[in-house]
């Protein structure tokens, strides 16, 4: 059959113009597995961090060089994805820069965080010595309202434009934590962020990677 | 009945890629002809009528030392898409 000129009704173009619509739509599913890896990194790091202020014992390594050892399998899976991929949705290059420009800005908060520890130690070594106590301000207190601050921001955009509701209330949970955090002692803190990581990225990921197997699943059984 | 609708696009598999390339910013030959359904000879003499109306971009390149075929709908593309699904619900109405 010519299907190339075969004459179409009215009705049959609209469905014919509907289901290649959804046809291309599936092919633009997110695989979620860069969520689901961040997302437990994060809770990892945390509950790691908040298991040593709550046993007292000390890994060899700060735990938190795992967020940069998870970069290379980041760089993996993206230039694999960006291989495979056939079709270029929209949306892609908007999500790509936002959460590159999410990445540059963690990194240049936990700089600028241990700039601001460095320099704030003389000083709470000087009060101490002239108070005889230490000071009951700690800096590195607030940071993790400072990284959660910023956890949500991506999280909520990229939840709201993709209209998919589990990473927008992620993003929202982030900020409500921020502010929590401020409030609450460093231990709650890390249960905090772990809670958040969980909420924002790892189960988004879970369901976006079983969307994105379903939609496969899907075609693959229609052939298409 | 249909003499108002732009013949370019009322066939079959222009018009299903057309559909394809509306939903997307770019797509793959390879993609478009599995989701259409259709022999890479017929999708290619349909492209190239889609091409010649000015519809779509075809920019023809290498990827791992294989030809690769990216199709993109042009402005023209998406206005003759848009005319072409207001005529069609106007003649749905008049049923």
């Amino acid at each position: 059959m010519d299907q190339s000129e075969k004459t179409l009704s009215e009705k049959e173009s609209l469905d014919l113009i509907a289901r290649m619509i959804n046809k291309a739509k599936d092919a633009c599913h997110d695989t979620g597995i860069a969520a689901i890896m961040w997302g437990a990194v994060i809770a990892v790091c945390s509950l790691v961090r908040l298991a040593e202020l709550q046993f007292g014992f000390t890994m060899p390594f700060d735990i938190y060089w795992l967020t940069f050892v998870a970069v290379i399998p980041q760089i993996y899976f993206t230039i694999k994805e960006k291989k495979n991929r056939k079709v270029k949705a929209y949306g892609d290059e908007f999500y790509d820069y936002l959460w590159i420009g999410f990445g540059i800005c963690i990194f240049l908060m936990i700089y600028t965080t241990s700039h601001m520890f460095n320099e704030w130690k003389p000083v709470a070594v000087e009060y101490k010595s002239l108070a005889g106590h230490s000071s009951s301000f700690r800096l590195y207190e607030y940071s993790s309202s400072l990284f959660l601050l910023l956890y949500g921001m991506p999280t909520f955009v990229t939840g709201v434009s993709m209209r998919f509701k589990p990473m927008l209330w992620g993003g929202l949970l982030c900020w409500v934590c921020c502010l929590v955090c401020l409030y609450t002692p460093v231990k709650t803190d890390l249960l905090l962020v772990a809670l958040s990581s969980v909420s924002a990225w790892l189960i988004p990921g879970i369901i976006m990677e079983k969307d994105y197997r379903k939609a496969k699943r899907t075609l693959a059984e229609k052939h298409v | 009945m249909f003499k108002d609708l732009d013949p370019i696009l009322h066939s079959q598999l222009r018009l299903a890629v057309m559909s394809l390339l509306i939903s997307v910013k770019e797509a793959e030959f390879t993609f478009i002809r599995e989701k259409t359904n259709s022999t890479a000879g017929n999708l290619s003499v349909q492209i190239q009528k889609l091409k010649d109306a000015g519809y779509i971009d075809v920019t023809k390149q290498f990827k791992d030392n294989y030809p690769q075929t990216i199709c993109k709908i042009t402005r023209e593309g998406v206005a003759a898409f848009e005319n072409y699904v207001i005529s069609l619900q106007s003649y749905l109405k008049k049923d």
